[in-house]
């Protein structure tokens, strides 16, 4: 977002409270890998920021900058984790308060790389491995939409993500080269995360609700192989990193009309 | 009877090749000759065709068999015009002219006449190129047009539209029945794209269509199937929530009928005669996503009064009914308001809306009076005051969405409370047999919170005016 829109957002934002009835949207179930999902959830529960979950098979098209999820907030309309966060803080709720001007700088190199890193590996995953996209994602993709559209749409979506794949040069790139891209950033991630309980000491920030969505969109997506959600699991302090985030914040609060994550395969 | 006035088709009888030196001009007929053949009958012996070069020839047997039928020389005349104006209707001649002679040759009779068309047919490929300036938007338009191209008056159109903002293009190809010119067929090809700022909509369509036209005694009928892939986007960032749901992709399959009769001297500002048109629209059960029937009806009439003025009165309706449980899209609701059906209110601004944006509704009505009179002390009557006429109207409607499950009464109920009105007066100017202008005073009336006016001066052009 331009400055003057940023600053625009604020000024709005921070003019009402959180209201009841938040939404947030993503695609329907099973229609397509939500990659964010769980990270703005985490976030957002972290904040202690109810919000409702909302499935629309035209999720992708609904919001602005054309990323999901997205949420509906008074009539506002967020995208993106940066933006979201920022919209949160306009609204008095921020993780990060805390932290110093170093570990802020460190807190965004480290969003910085998962970003650049895990997600790009994930799209690459998804759409340009030729068995994963024919086996999962394009049928999951085209599985709202009828005859022919379905088809049309799916490839369109490939051929983008494949034209931005070459734009930051992935597309030379072999599959198993993506997953040691992967392994590596973990490794970064493992190290920095250490034996503390989030990444910065003890209370959760943004990073954290970040690296948990990616590496629990890993771990419980099914994928034609299992080569990557084991490397993870190698990690043992990032797995017991989502196992404490999931424990915490997705299975303590049983509130009604939240969408909890238990409809995936938990990692326990 | 003679055996040769008796054959109605063409292919026995008449010679219809190229006769390269048969091109007799019309000299004027010594008068005694006339005379004779005036009061006389006569027998149509050979009816040529020069000039043709890719028209096959049985296209035009059909267009020319009446000419066999006359029996005297004024009848050869007016059946010869009537051909010519067949001929020229087919869209593939560029110039027609009726020749008329004695019949020559060894079997010519005393009475028989020839009969020949001078054709010049119209160029196997014209194109167009223009440029057009919009609102904030420039673009460049390219047309180019086959018409005959296999010979049967077929004809193939492509547009194409590059703009600053917008891609659009349409290809089209024509085919009608040999010897029943009415009945045609048309398949259709396109990409358009349309801004709505009224609902901050935007809508990119790709689509198929295939009709079929034919008559039925007085009425012509269109049958067509539809397949169009359909995007709907924001056009703001700040439009409503409400728009911002329906953007997305979706496909809508549809088979509609339409009949139409027109009794109306002229499209444009008719002076007598009425139009009815009924449509309907059946989507959703050969394929697509869109699930709907949907019907709208127009009814106009015409009548002078005395001093050349003429009283029009016009209804529109319509109504949309969606089958299954999604609702109507936002594309397929109807909407109302504007310089081009209720004057005095801004561009489809009535009706149903959220945070400023139109959503339009699912049933509507419209009612219309006009009064058209010449000029007030008629100036540059006879030229150029002929175009323009005074107008004094009368508009009234609503527009509103209905639950389905209450019955007609409670509907017809809904659609007449709130109904809004407006009356004024203003100037007409019709553009040839195409579009007309208008500028009005309006005064709005029974306008419902959320709508928007335009009270005042009002300047309206279009094709289809309520």
């Amino acid at each position: 977002m331009s400055l003057a829109a940023e600053a625009f957002v604020s000024q709005i934002a921070a003019a009402e409270p959180w209201p009841e009835n938040a939404a947030l949207f993503q695609p329907l179930k099973g229609e397509e890998v939500t990659i964010l999902l769980p990270t703005l959830q985490a976030y957002l529960r972290m904040c202690n920021l109810p919000v409702q979950v909302c499935c629309r098979a035209n999720a992708e098209h609904m919001s602005p900058s054309g990323k999901v999820p997205f949420i509906h907030v008074g009539n506002q309309v967020v995208s993106e984790l940066g933006p979201i966060v920022q919209f949160t803080k306009a609204k008095g709720h921020s993780l990060s308060d805390g932290l110093d001007d170093v570990q802020r700088a460190e807190m965004k190199a480290y969003m910085e790389l998962v970003n650049n890193m895990l997600l790009t590996a994930e799209l690459y995953i998804q759409w340009c491995d030729e068995a994963t996209a024919a086996q999962i994602t394009r049928p999951r993709y085209s599985s709202p939409y009828p005859w022919p559209l379905n088809h049309i749409l799916a490839y369109q979506k490939q051929w983008e993500v494949r034209r931005k794949m070459s734009a930051i040069g992935w597309a030379g790139k072999s599959l198993e080269q993506v997953y040691e891209d992967v392994s590596q950033c973990c490794q970064a991630l493992s190290q920095r995360l250490g034996t503390q309980q989030y990444f910065f000491n003890k209370q959760p920030t943004e990073l954290d609700a970040l690296v948990f969505g990616h590496l629990f969109t890993i771990l419980t997506t099914q994928l034609t192989s299992d080569e990557l959600s084991d490397k993870i699991k190698s990690y043992s302090n990032l797995l017991s990193f989502c196992r404490r985030i999931e424990h915490n914040y997705f299975q303590e609060h049983e509130r009604p009309g939240l969408d909890p994550l238990s409809i995936r395969p938990s990692l326990m | 009877m003679d055996t040769k006035t008796l054959d109605p088709l063409p292919m026995h009888g008449p010679d219809l090749g190229l006769h390269p030196d048969d091109a007799e001009l019309v000299e004027a007929e010594p008068e005694t000759k006339q005379e004779v053949l005036e009061n006389k009958d006569v027998i149509v012996q050979r009816v040529h065709i020069d000039g043709l070069g890719r028209t096959k020839e049985d296209l035009l047997g059909y267009e020319i068999a009446d000419v066999f039928m006359a029996k005297n020389l004024i009848d050869v005349m007016k059946k010869s015009h009537e051909a010519r104006e067949k001929l020229l209707r087919l869209g593939i001649f560029r110039k027609v002219e009726v020749v008329i002679d004695t019949a020559e040759g060894e079997d010519a009779l005393p009475n028989g006449l020839d009969v020949t068309f001078e054709v010049t047919e119209l160029r196997r490929l014209t194109g167009s190129y223009n440029t057009m300036v919009g609102n904030n938007e420039g673009s460049m338009v390219l047309g180019v047009k086959l018409p005959n191209i296999f010979g049967r008056a077929e004809k193939l159109t492509f547009q194409f539209s590059y703009g600053t903002k917008e891609t659009s293009y349409g290809l089209s190809f024509f085919k009608p029945q040999l010897g029943h010119f009415d009945r045609n067929i048309c398949v259709n090809l396109y990409k358009v794209t349309g801004q709505f700022p009224w609902s901050s909509l935007r809508e990119t369509d790709r689509g198929i269509a295939t009709e079929f036209n034919f008559p039925i005694w007085k009425t012509n009928h269109t049958l067509k199937w539809e397949g169009v892939w359909r995007e709907l986007g924001c056009l703001a960032r700040t439009a409503s929530f409400a728009v911002r749901e329906e953007s997305g992709h979706s496909l809508k399959s549809s088979l509609s009928h339409a009949m139409v009769i027109d009794t109306r001297n002229s499209a444009i500002l008719p002076r007598r005669g009425a139009l009815f048109r009924i449509n309907q629209e059946l989507a959703g059960y050969t394929g697509g996503d869109a699930s709907f029937l949907k019907e709208d009806f127009e009814i106009q009439l015409n009548r002078r009064l005395f001093w050349d003025s003429v009283l029009s009165a016009s209804l529109w309706g319509g109504m949309i009914l969606p089958v299954g449980d999604k609702p109507a899209s936002i594309a397929d609701r109807f909407y109302l308001g504007g310089p081009t059906s209720i004057r005095g209110f801004s561009m489809y601004s009535i009706g149903p809306q959220s945070e400023g944006d139109y959503l339009g509704g699912e049933a509507y009505w419209a009612g219309g009076l006009h009064l058209y009179t010449p000029l007030p002390f008629r100036p540059g009557r006879g030229g150029f005051g002929d175009l323009f006429r005074t107008h004094f109207f009368l508009n009234a409607g609503n527009l509103c969405n209905l639950n389905y499950g209450e019955g007609p009464r409670a509907h017809l109920q809904k659609l007449a409370e709130y109904i809004r009105w407006s009356y004024g007066a203003g100037i007409v100017l019709r553009l040839g047999n195409i579009a007309r202008l208008e500028l009005n005073y309006c005064i709005p009336m029974g306008v419902q919170i959320g709508d928007r006016i335009c009270d005042g001066v009002q300047f309206g052009a279009g094709i289809r005016f309520l």
